[in-house]
């Protein structure tokens, strides 16, 4: 294995520095995939038939909440990235755990907003506008989901193995899917949330 | 050591996107119209994918490969924007 040592170790080898390149790619397929998402919610919003209206649904308390710990959990993931470039093995994995804590926390405060939705009688079947929002915030929030195990997954590796093209590379790619799914919920926090209580 | 652990442009970027947020509020306030609180609400986006794009996601560190990636953001961003706004087109303006 030929290792470039002028490129951080990540980009080390050619296979390696393919796969980012390539991970690049699917996440310009996410970008197809949110925005047909987006595309439905905008078409359907305001036909709420007989169940409630965006504004009449939305808190803007726990939005905020989400939209901190994802703005930070973002953060903390390029702090881990920028220490592991540097070498440093256990404050990487530190900032990986908080990390995926605040993903974490961002799911339980999600979960807990679908809940109230249902339980005030505000569901998939509901409405158009309550399918699409569904459909939307769950697929955010399942990739949310997978990227915690993801990460969690990584995070043991480096635990084991340490610092190598393999593990470093994995955990670059990690990153920029979950900096994606920040982009992601800006969007959603903005055109959907926002937009819906203006 | 501090200063190795938390870059200076991270932590800046990080407090620029927490500002962002807080101006995307501004919308919610009385007497914003809803033109300028849809113009409000897409320049605080894109400038917080942005942030997200050069800080954090290092899009433009490698020479190589640099151009090769605004290509593929920029096509995919192409393909969404015509999906939302062909729909749009379509189904609300009524043409």
């Amino acid at each position: 294995m030929k290792i470039n040592p002028n490129v951080p170790l990540e980009y080390g080898t050619e296979e390696n520095s393919n796969r980012i390149f390539g991970f690049w790619i699917f996440l310009g397929a996410e970008i197809a995939l949110f925005s047909t998402l987006f595309a439905v919610y905008f078409t359907l919003w305001n036909r709420s038939g007989s169940g409630p209206t965006a504004s009449e649904i939305f808190e803007l308390k726990g939005v905020l909440v989400e939209t901190f710990l994802l703005l930070t959990s973002s953060f903390t993931c390029g702090l881990a990235i920028h220490a592991m470039r540097h070498g440093f093995k256990k404050a990487t994995l530190v900032f990986f755990a908080i990390t995926l804590l605040m993903g974490l926390g961002f799911l339980g405060v999600e979960i807990t907003e679908f809940v109230t939705y249902v339980h005030d009688g505000a569901t998939l079947s509901t409405s158009a506008f309550l399918s699409s929002l569904f459909v939307l915030l769950g697929t955010h929030g399942l990739h949310v989901t997978m990227g915690f195990l993801w990460g969690a997954a990584i995070m043991i590796q480096i635990k084991r193995e340490g610092f190598t093209p393999d593990t470093t590379n994995k955990s670059f790619i990690f990153s920029l899917y979950w900096h994606f799914l920040d982009v992601v919920w800006i969007f959603i926090f903005s055109f959907v949330y926002l937009k819906g209580m203006m | 050591m501090m200063k190795q652990l938390f870059p200076i442009k991270h932590v800046m970027g990080y407090i620029f996107s927490l500002v962002l947020s807080v101006v995307a509020l501004a919308v919610l306030m009385d007497g914003i119209t809803y033109t300028v609180g849809l113009a409000i609400l897409l320049i605080c986006a894109i400038l917080q994918a942005g942030t997200q794009l050069f800080l954090f996601m290092h899009i433009n560190e490698s020479k190589d490969t640099k151009t090769s990636l605004y290509l593929n953001i920029a096509y995919a961003l192409f393909v969404g924007l015509v999906t939302i706004f062909g729909t749009l087109f379509t189904m609300i303006w009524g043409y």
